[in-house]
This record gives structure tokens, C-alpha cells and sequence, in this order.
């Protein structure tokens, strides 16, 4: 792990407290206030302490004083000694700094100004941003280097560059005649050569995996529903659909209303349809025993929170219990983006597509249908006293189709009514519930295609209710779909009651001042490693500061104005020079700027948990370039499947679907792959908008050892035998390597030499 | 704070404390307290009588749709009062019986969620919610590991089949994936990925491990990036983790009066005994926190869950090697540094639940746990429930005090080990206010 980042408010604060600049509420004071205040004297009315609130100046004017701003008892309060009278009291565990009161000092002595949040008013243009694109980054980011006394750092040398925007953008290294060209090209051209490789690498249909992986991250994609059975689903048309409309360039408006509300477009396509699964990747519990509305008002829950984290980059799950404590958002409020999301069936969706092992399925499904047949013929005399036992009134609660069979002579019954019948007598428990939903499972493909699941909206919407603390069995009073007063006006139809597609539009209203800049941060933040804003999933108060605003509004109106243009984005980062710089660390910056927030550098990163298995397969030769389809299952260590409650199989793939990308192997969320979590994949959970870098021994077992990395290592060996140890060294790093280097390597026997690449630290960094 | 971390020996601790390492044996399903520790003879006397009304107005419970019954049942086996305390234990389990004064016996435990996984999320991680860290990941985030040739936090299972709920039972949440839960499994490689594919030589692994080192720190010098020196740390841990592990897991140099006081019978066949046995290994070690995972104590009654007949052999299964995990740590002086916990994710109904046969149901209001060592107090027997063991009528304990006062005896705050995620800062014991229970503590 990194040291803790130092923030950017820390920085500003720090040169506030030394300047004479005036004290700037957003900037300097708000980030004290939310850190330490608010929690008891902030929003949430119910939490109030002292009925003292600090988040608006009416509130404060009891603890300030005009005429006297010295005497002020806000000041009196947290000067105190320790004891009674000392904020913030000392069992928060919370302490200013001297900085920190002296910054609130002079706040008071100029006049306690108080200012909106920056994040909920509309991004402003700053004046003198004539220029295009890359050129208006590099300007605002030195500017603010200049006001530190630092320079941007030299551009990366070429071998540098090509391997950080080809895995930035299609998540593969150059090959080495793609390097070849590169550097070939820029001895006419440099800028030139750049700027096509950065064209060529944006049409890539790999780009759409690349950037379609950071997407599905935020919509908590993967393959089981969760819970402890952990049954496979099928949604990988979904996964397909983001990767098809991200490189196809749709803009980022239809892509959330599609995603969000596709089904309720007027004529829907099976391709809007599709897009819907986005909400449909919250788990599913089916242990025996549960309260099904439980588990629903749960995934519930889980849609208004990601909706918020993703598109708004605020934490409104907090309001689900109470008033938000930091941000202006009330629980009644909170409950109103509920309704929205509250009147929803889940079904799923036949689709019209071929890449199914349909052999392998039959004949898995002609085992089970032997074993149930004899567990049933077993098992046929509880099923008769069951029903025997069973009475008018007790026969009510089952479905009518159930009854029906009941009428039917028990000799006559048919396998799927037999089936059905022990499936109601069981209670939906026991050995017969594994193989019957396995079974089921296996049915719905093989009888009906591929089906991915999707969203629609009830015929008859229900109603919504505050719950009390969050309790679904505590419902309060009714409330109606709506949107946070907060924000800008919901418009709705006079005709209906709003619906998610009137959400999804709301959203993407131009006047909304948050999605715009939510997503080009969390761009920004792939490049960087960190977002402009560093808490990319809280643009409310408890959130950082942009440590670069008026780069952030740029970015933010360039988006929204440019028709959402994901690829015109891209395309502005990368062709920057703050982009393109090297990312060796200077004495001078590391001084004054040890976290990098100023960009003086570029920055090292250790690559995503499914790139790292792309670079292996890449650099060996043995990548297979196969794009969609139903997910993969590669080889994995024995034993991992048994981790969960039920045992999973995992039949390995064959052919080329044994090298394909991570991004299309199969992923339980119960027993994930181990050589993707051991890199921090997500787990599929709940929506990850940033995902941690760790750096562990667990790792290197997994580089060393991991079957399917020795494989790559194996077919490396080969290519070392055949084209050299520098080539080899090329494909791993896109770099030549030195005299001492390449003495190393050679040292060793081809099969060692290539572990020792595929180990080294920079074949998994971007550099 | 900073004379209580010295005198604590870890400058993390935010005050002194009292243990460092935690064996916390799971019970996965949810063991029956009225056939282990809580006598309950008004359910005898009331067998096959409705509980009164008042008890179950408005409650929910699991299966209420189908096999949830509301007559009493009574204990299925008898109980007898043992040791200088007192302390009523059951006929299944006479050597748990044998240390009852080395025990804390809390019979007032609260959940709040009635199904396995939610609820399994909950006595691990504090929430019923997905991705929060689990309490293994929590101690060694606050105190660091002590131990260089193994994980931090282990993970060891036995019975049928893995928890409902699966990794995320020992995920690190949003802490870094260092902090997490490794399994060591008992088939195959203790830990995955561990051994070198085959044909590879412990030497010929050397070399290729030295020539990462060589080529990283040229690297290193280079770019300036510290990172990479992680890196290199990573791969030597990972390289002595290759040697440990394997040691760690070969018993045969154990004593035969040690396999003896566990049941061990085969050193080599994986079971619970040989868990704990292991257990005390990895504390020997530096381990900071090894939880143990037995599945099936899910007695509703069916078919392989059945109250009468498998809940006896459930409790033989761990009844010996419990014991003897906390005899042994004590003789080897080692129980006065360690935490031993007993329980599961709930506890079960005093009404009996009709499926092949008449077993229980989950219930969360008032189950049984038991504390060993590590600053605890011997032979207390605390919280009342109850005549139907149903509810707590004295000193409830519920989850989060169980874990504030874990955190406590190994000199972290509840309320100060916090992680800052999604714009919230998160702790094991939540929100709400959680209590040391300062009773149990020696």
C-alpha cells in the first residue's frame, strides 16, 4: 500500500494559513467544518446537537459575533483547554490542528463568508481557455505547478509511452513491430506519430473491452447471484453491450438512459432491453427459509446507492436510515428515488444468439434428469404422504399450476410435473432443490436460447414508503418518485406518474451539475490513478476538493457540450503533455509535492487484476483476440470451487477460449477467481468506482506458481528459444533492456529466463 | 496514548492490551444452545405446547412459510452442572464440561438478521451488508502481523462443504486485500498457488526469485518508486512462505499425547481436530487471527441436519478438540496472549420446526457463545434469557459488543479503528453505540 495521500485541501490550507490570500469557504473551511463539525451540528436534524447547525450561516450567527469576531464562541470553543467546554469534544476522537484554527481564525476576522458547495453549482468556464483539447489541460495544470515553483516533468521516452497508451486504452502492450512502427514513424512526424497511434489504438475493438471493464466495475457485473447458493446466471449480453456501445462511440446520455431505463424507450429494441441488465446485477438470494420482499427492497437499496455513486458521485445510500448527515439530502428525499426504482418485475430476456456448449449442457442435463428420476422413485412415498396429509386449505398458498397436477393420477404424472410436485413438498430445501435448480438452470438455456436478465416496469406500480430506519417492516408515510431539492428541477410529465426513464433524463439534463464532471474525474482518475477530485465516489461536503477546478469544470463542459463524447475525451487526456509526461519521480517534486496532486510527474500503476493475465497472454503469444460471448472458464487452482456453500463445477475451456482476455472469465461471486481478487478485482458486491492497488506475497505465489501464469511462462520460454532473450524482454516491457539486463537474463535457461519476465514489477505496471 | 502503546509493546494498540492473537472457532449454521449450554427445563415440562402469543407477535422468523412450528420443544439431551462454577453443560459435550471454569459462557447473544449468509456477514463483519471488512481483516489492519512467513489472518475449514456466504466471510472490504483471510486448505497446495509448478526445484525457484530481486531494484534506483521495494519484500515473504506453510501443516512432529488430547487419529486426514490443532501451531507462529469453520450445525431436522441424530455427532466432532485447543494453549502458556471464541451466526427456536423430523429453527435473540483466555475471566456464566430460552431477560450481548469487547482486549478502540470509504467512516461494531461487556473481562 502507498503512504496516505496528503489531500489537496491540506496543501491550500497549508498555504492559506502563510499567505495573505483571503480565506475562501469551500476551499479552506468547509473541509474543517465537515471533517469535525458537522456530524453533530450539520444536516441530519435528528443528530443535532445544541440545535446548532455550522452548515448554513443562519445557523452559525448564534456562535459568531459581528461586531467582536474575537470574542466569537465558536472561537472560544475549540481554543478551549481540554475539558467541557473544548469542540470537537475529545471523546470524537477528533482535534483540529493549529493550522486548522488558525484558517477558522481568520475566516471569522474577514467575515464568516459562507459559499455553496462547489459541487452543486453549475461548472463554470474560466475565462482564456481559447485553446483545444490537450492544450487546455497542460495550461491549467501549469499553472498551478507554477504557483508551487515546480515544472512538468519531460515527455516519456517513446518505448515508455506507446506500452502506457496502448494499456490505458485497449488494456494490451504493443506488440514489438506495433513498437517498431511507433518509433519508425516518429523520426518523420513525433507529434504526428502520436497522435495516429492514438487514433488507431481508439478504434481498436479492444478498446471497448478495455474501457467496458471500468464501466462494469461501476455496475458491479459478474456471473452468480451472490448470496450463499451462488447460482451461475446468464448476463453476459450485457457485458457485450457495453463493450459494443463504448466502442462504437454512443454517446454517454443514451448510454445511461439505455442502461437505465432502456426498456421504457418508446419501441425498445432488444438491444435498449438488453442495456437494462445494468440494475439487474445486484444479487439474488435463494437460500431456503428467506422473506423474499427482504431480499428485494435490499437490491433496492442497492440500485439507489449505485445510481447515486456512479452518476452523481454522492453517498445518498447514507439518507436510507436517516437525514443525510453531511449533505442536504433527507431521508424523505432519499425514499422518493426510491419510488423510482421500487416498481420493477426482473425478468429475463430470450435472446437470439449463437456461442452456447450446448453438447456439454445436454449432456449434463440427461445425468440430472437420471438422478432426480431416482431420487423421486425413492423418495415417492413421502411425496404421497405429503399429499395425503395436505388439505383445502393448506393447498391455497401453493400456485394454481401446482393444484392442477395435484388432480392428475400419480402414475400419469409427467417428469416436470413430478418434479414440480417435490419441489412444493420439500419446502425448497435439500438434496433434491440442488439438482432440480441445476437442472432448471440447464432447461432454461437449452430450451430457450441465451437469455440475459433485464428490467421492466410493473403494470401496476408499487406504492412506496419511507421505512423507518431503513426497516422494510416499518413502513411510514407514502411518498411519491422525486428527485433531491438540492439539485435541479425535476421535470416531470403531466400525463403519468414519473417513471425511470424521467430519472435517466434527469440525469443527463444539462443543467444537472453533477454527472458531467463525476465521470470525466472518474476518466481522469484512469490515467492518473487519482480523480482530479481524489473521493471520486463523494462530491458532497465530507468530499475532497478538486485539487484542479477550473480543469475539472473544463473537462466537465467540454463532455456535456461535445455530445458526451467518451472518445473525445479519451483522446484530450491522452494527446496532453501533463499526459504524456515521464513518471520517474524528481527530488524537487517529491518535496513539495510527495502525492503528485500537482501532476509534475506521471505515475506508475500497477495494472488492473484482469490486465495483468491480458500482458502475460499477450506478451507469451498466446492471446486469444476473440471479443464477447459467453464467459470463459481458464485454468484455475484445484479446490477453489468448494469454497462456497455449493460446490461449483468449472470445466476448462478449450481452444482459444482457454487465452482469452480476463475480462471473459467466468466469476462466482461466492469463490471468485483467485488470480483476479488476489489483484483487487472487485468482488461484484456493490459498485466499485475506484479500485484499490494493493502489493502483497499472495501475488507473487500467483506469478511465480498460478497454473495458468506458467503456462504463459512455458510458451515465453519457447519464444526465447526462437527469437532471443531481448525480444522476449520487448514483449514483457516494450523496452530494450540494458547490458546488465539482458546479462541476467541470459544467465538463465529460456523456461527460468522467462518467469523472471513475466515476474518483473514493470511487466504489471503502466509506468 | 503513548506510554499505553509502549507498555503494549505495538506502537498500534490505543492502549494496553491484553491479548494479541484470536482463534475463533465458527460453528457454521447456527449451533443449537438448548442442547449445548442453556438448560432450559420449562421446555420439558411444556413439550408440545404452544408458546404463549406474547413471545412471537410480530416476529419473523426463516421458513415461516413452510416448516415453522410455534410448539415448544424440549432439550433433546440431558444437562449437568460441572466445575467450580457450576456452569450447566450437556450431555454432548463432556470434555467442553471438563474446562468450564477456563470459560466465559455468554448466553444472552443477539444478531440481527435470520438467514445463514446475512447473518454469517453479520458475526463476521458487523453488517449483513456485502463488502465490509471482517474482523480478522479489522485486528491485523490495527495491529499489524508479527508473523513474516505466513498471512496475518488464516483461514481453516472443516465439515461437508465450504460457509454459506464463501470468501467474503473473510474479505478485507474496503482495507486492502493484505488484510484479508488466506485459506490454508486441506487438500492439495495449504495455500493457493504455493508450490512451484512441477518440475521446478526449490533452486531453480531461488534463482528466478533473485533474479526478479536484482532486475526490481535496478528498477527501483531508476524510477524512484517505493512501491517496488514492496514488491521485492513481497517476493521473499512469498518465497519463506513457500518453506512455512508446508512445515505449518506437517504434524507428525507432534506428540502422540498431543494428537491424543485432540482425537487426532490421522495426522494426515483433514478434520476439525486437526484444525485446531493447527490453530495452536499458527498462534505459535505469530499469527494474528485464525478462525476455524465447521460446517452443517444447521439441525432444522432434514434429512442430514437432524436435531436427534447429527447435532451428537456434530458435538463429538468438536467437543474433544475445543477442549483441548484451550488446555494446550494454556500449558504451553500461550492462552493468556489468545482470545478463544466459540459460536456460530445465531442460535435456534425453543419451538420445535417439523420437517423429516422435528428439529429447530434459526433464532437471533438470544444464543450461546463461549470466551477463553486472552484477559477473559474463567468459569462466568453471563446473561440470562428466559424460562423458554427465547429472549434475553438480563444482559443482552449483541454482536458488536462481542466485537467491541474483542477489539478491546487486544488494545483497540471500537470506535477509533475506523476506515474512510464512500465518504463514511466505517467500523466493525457500525453506528449504533457498541459496549465492552467489562463482566466478562478478568
Amino acid at each position: 500500500m502507498k503512504s496516505l495521500p496528503v489531500t489537496f485541501a491540506l496543501l491550500s490550507a497549508l498555504s492559506v494559513a502563510h499567505g495573505a490570500e483571503p480565506v475562501r469557504f469551500n476551499r479552506d473551511v468547509r473541509p474543517i467544518l465537515a471533517e469535525n463539525c458537522f456530524a453533530c451540528h450539520g444536516f441530519d436534524q435528528k443528530g443535532r446537537k445544541a440545535d446548532l447547525r455550522l452548515d448554513v450561516r443562519e445557523g452559525a450567527l448564534s456562535v459568531l459575533s459581528a461586531e467582536h469576531p474575537e470574542e466569537s464562541e465558536l472561537l472560544a470553543r475549540i481554543f478551549a483547554e481540554d475539558g467541557e467546554e473544548l469542540m470537537p469534544p475529545g471523546k470524537t476522537g477528533k482535534r483540529l490542528t493549529a493550522a486548522q484554527k488558525e484558517t477558522l481564525r481568520r475566516w471569522i476576522a474577514e467575515g464568516a463568508v459562507y459559499e455553496k458547495h462547489w459541487a452543486f453549482e453549475p461548472p463554470k468556464t474560466a475565462p482564456g481557455l481559447e485553446r483545444e483539447g490537450g492544450a487546455v489541460i497542460d495550461a491549467l495544470v501549469r499553472k498551478r505547478l507554477e504557483v508551487e515553483g515546480l515544472t512538468p516533468s519531460p515527455e516519456a521516452d517513446p518505448e515508455t509511452l506507446i506500452r502506457r497508451v496502448s494499456l490505458d486504452l485497449t488494456g494490451l502492450p504493443p506488440s514489438p513491430e506495433e513498437i517498431d512502427a511507433f518509433l519508425h514513424a516518429r523520426k518523420s512526424d513525433p507529434e504526428k506519430a502520436y497522435g495516429e497511434l492514438v487514433e488507431r489504438l481508439l478504434q481498436s475493438p479492444h478498446h471497448g473491452e478495455r474501457w467496458a471493464r471500468w464501466w462494469l466495475d461501476q455496475a458491479r457485473y459478474a456471473d452468480s447471484n451472490g448470496y450463499s447458493i451462488d447460482a451461475p446466471r446468464q448476463i453476459w449480453k450485457y457485458r457485450d453491450w457495453v463493450i459494443g456501445a463504448l466502442n462504437e462511440g454512443m454517446p454517454f446520455d443514451r448510454f445511461t438512459i439505455e442502461q437505465l431505463a432502456g426498456d421504457l424507450l418508446p419501441g425498445a429494441t432488444e438491444s435498449q432491453r438488453i442495456a437494462t441488465g445494468f440494475h439487474r446485477n445486484t444479487q439474488i438470494n435463494q437460500e431456503g427459509g428467506i422473506d423474499k420482499e427482504q431480499f428485494r427492497i435490499d437490491s433496492v437499496f442497492d440500485r439507489v446507492a449505485t445510481t447515486g455513486t456512479v452518476w452523481l458521485g454522492l453517498t445518498i445510500g447514507c439518507a436510507q436510515c436517516h437525514d443525510h448527515k453531511f449533505d442536504p439530502i433527507e431521508q424523505r428525499e432519499y425514499y422518493r428515488l426510491f419510488a423510482f426504482l421500487n416498481s420493477q418485475e426482473e425478468p429475463f430476456l430470450k435472446v437470439s444468439s449463437p456461442g452456447v456448449d450446448f453438447s456439454a449442457m445436454t449432456a449434463e442435463s440427461k445425468a440430472l434428469e437420471k438422478q432426480i428420476t431416482e431420487y423421486m422413485e425413492k423418495h415417492a412415498a413421502d411425496l404421497a404422504a405429503w399429499e395425503a396429509a395436505s388439505t383445502p386449505e393448506s393447498r391455497k398458498v401453493l400456485p394454481s399450476s401446482t393444484t392442477a397436477i395435484l388432480k392428475v393420477p400419480a402414475a400419469k404424472r409427467s417428469f416436470a410435473q413430478k418434479r414440480t410436485l417435490f419441489a412444493a413438498s420439500l419446502g425448497g430445501v435439500g438434496p433434491f432443490r440442488v439438482l432440480n435448480d441445476r437442472y432448471t438452470e440447464l432447461d432454461t438455456v437449452l430450451n430457450g436460447g441465451v437469455t440475459t436478465l433485464v428490467l421492466a416496469e410493473s403494470a401496476a406500480p408499487r406504492k412506496t414508503h419511507l421505512l423507518i430506519k431503513g426497516d422494510f417492516t416499518r413502513p411510514a408515510e407514502e411518498v411519491q418518485p422525486g428527485t433531491p431539492a438540492v439539485l435541479h428541477p425535476f421535470a416531470a410529465s403531466a400525463d403519468r406518474r414519473p417513471n425511470r426513464l424521467d430519472l435517466a433524463r434527469w440525469i443527463m439534463n444539462t443543467e444537472n451539475p453533477l454527472t458531467a464532471r463525476v465521470i470525466v474525474n472518474r476518466v481522469w482518475q484512469q490515467y492518473f490513478g487519482r480523480g482530479l477530485v481524489e473521493t471520486e465516489n463523494d462530491f458532497g461536503m465530507q468530499g475532497t476538493a478538486p485539487s484542479h477546478p477550473e480543469l475539472l469544470d473544463w473537462l466537465a463542459i467540454r463532455f456535456r457540450d461535445g455530445g458526451w463524447n467518451l472518445k473525445e475525451l479519451h483522446r484530450m487526456i491522452t494527446t496532453s503533455q501533463t499526459y504524456r509526461q515521464s513518471s520517474v519521480q524528481r527530488v524537487d517534486s517529491r518535496e513539495k509535492d510527495p502525492g503528485n496532486h500537482l501532476l509534475a510527474r506521471q505515475q506508475r500503476l500497477r495494472l488492473d487484476a484482469e490486465i495483468v493475465r491480458d500482458v502475460a497472454l499477450a506478451a507469451s503469444g498466446l492471446f486469444a483476440p476473440k471479443i464477447g460471448g459467453p464467459p470463459v472458464y481458464p485454468p484455475i487452482p484445484d479446490g477453489v470451487m468448494g469454497q462456497g456453500q455449493v460446490k461449483r463445477t468449472w470445466t476448462l475451456s478449450k481452444g482459444e477460449d482457454r487465452y482469452r482476455r480476463g475480462l471473459y472469465t467466468f466469476v462466482y461471486r461466492a469463490s471468485p477467481p483467485p488470480s483476479l481478487t488476489v489483484f483487487d478485482a472487485p468482488d461484484g458486491y456493490s459498485t466499485c468506482t475506484r479500485r484499490i492497488r494493493s502489493n502483497t506475497p499472495l501475488q507473487a505465489l500467483t506469478l511465480l506458481n498460478d497454473a495458468a501464469f506458467h503456462e504463459c511462462a512455458n510458451a515465453l520460454g519457447g519464444l526465447i528459444q526462437r527469437e532471443g532473450a531481448e525480444q522476449a524482454f520487448r514483449r514483457c516491457t516494450s523496452r530494450r533492456p540494458g547490458g546488465e539486463e539482458l546479462a541476467v537474463i541470459s544467465r538463465l535457461p529460456p523456461p527460468d529466463a522467462a518467469r523472471v519476465l513475466l515476474n518483473l514489477d514493470e511487466t504489471v505496471t503502466r509506468e | 496514548m503513548a506510554l499505553g502503546s509502549l507498555l503494549a509493546g505495538n506502537p498500534r494498540t490505543h492502549f494496553p492490551a491484553r491479548a494479541k492473537h484470536v482463534i475463533f472457532l465458527f460453528m457454521a449454521g447456527g449451533p443449537s444452545q438448548l442442547e449445548t449450554f442453556s438448560y432450559r427445563p420449562k421446555l420439558t415440562e411444556l413439550n408440545g405446547k404452544p408458546i404463549p402469543e406474547s413471545y412471537v407477535k410480530g416476529k419473523r422468523f426463516a421458513f415461516m412459510d413452510s416448516s415453522h412450528r410455534s410448539e415448544l420443544l424440549g432439550p433433546t439431551v440431558g444437562f449437568k452442572q460441572h466445575g467450580q462454577s457450576g456452569a450447566w453443560v450437556s450431555d454432548y459435550l463432556p470434555h467442553l464440561a471438563g474446562i468450564v471454569d477456563e470459560l466465559a459462557i455468554v448466553k444472552t447473544c443477539k444478531t440481527e438478521l435470520f438467514n445463514h449468509a446475512p447473518a454469517k456477514l453479520f458475526m463476521n463483519t458487523g453488517s449483513g451488508l456485502f463488502g465490509r471488512p471482517s474482523m480478522g481483516a479489522w485486528v491485523t489492519y490495527g495491529l499489524g502481523s508479527e508473523c513474516d512467513d505466513l498471512p496475518g489472518f488464516v483461514v481453516l475449514q472443516s465439515g461437508p462443504r465450504g460457509p454459506r456466504g464463501g470468501a467474503v466471510l473473510w474479505g478485507s472490504g474496503m482495507l486492502p486485500t493484505t488484510y484479508q483471510g488466506v485459506p490454508l486448505r486441506n487438500q492439495g497446495d495449504p495455500i493457493v498457488n504455493l508450490s512451484t509448478p512441477s518440475g521446478i526445484t526449490p533452486e531453480r525457484q531461488r534463482r528466478v526469485v533473485d533474479a526478479v530481486r536484482e532486475l526490481n531494484l535496478k528498477r527501483m534506483v531508476e524510477t524512484g518508486d517505493d512501491e517496488i521495494s514492496t514488491r521485492i519484500n513481497a517476493y521473499e515473504m512469498a518465497y519463506r512462505m513457500q518453506t512455512s506453510a508446508p512445515e505449518l501443516m506437517d504434524i507428525s512432529g507432534e506428540g502422540q499425547a498431543t494428537l491424543d488430547l485432540y482425537g487426532v487419529k490421522d495426522p494426515k486426514e483433514p478434520s476439525y481436530a486437526r484444525n485446531c490443532l493447527l490453530a495452536r501451531r499458527l498462534v505459535e507462529r505469530g499469527v494474528r487471527f485464525v478462525q476455524l469453520y465447521d460446517t452443517n450445525w444447521d439441525h432444522h431436522g432434514g434429512a442430514t441436519e437432524n436435531l436427534q441424530k447429527h447435532m451428537p455427532e456434530k458435538c463429538r466432532d468438536i467437543d474433544q478438540a475445543s477442549a483441548a485447543l484451550v488446555l494446550d494453549l494454556k500449558q504451553r502458556g500461550l492462552l493468556e496472549d489468545t482470545v478463544v471464541i466459540w459460536g456460530g451466526e445465531f442460535g435456534r427456536t425453543p419451538m420445535g420446526e417439523v420437517r423429516e423430523a422435528t428439529g429447530r429453527n434459526h433464532h437471533i435473540d438470544a444464543f450461546t457463545m463461549w470466551l477463553a483466555g486472552g484477559g477473559f475471566r474463567g468459569g462466568v456464566t453471563y446473561g440470562e434469557t428466559d424460562e423458554f430460552g427465547f429472549g434475553a431477560v438480563e444482559n443482552p450481548v449483541h454482536v458488536h459488543d462481542l466485537h467491541a469487547t474483542i477489539l478491546h482486549q487486544l488494545g483497540l478502540d471500537h470506535e477509533r479503528l475506523s476506515v474512510r470509504s464512500q465518504g463514511l467512516d466505517f467500523r466493525l461494531t457500525g453506528v449504533d453505540p457498541a459496549h465492552v461487556v467489562r463482566d466478562l473481562l478478568a
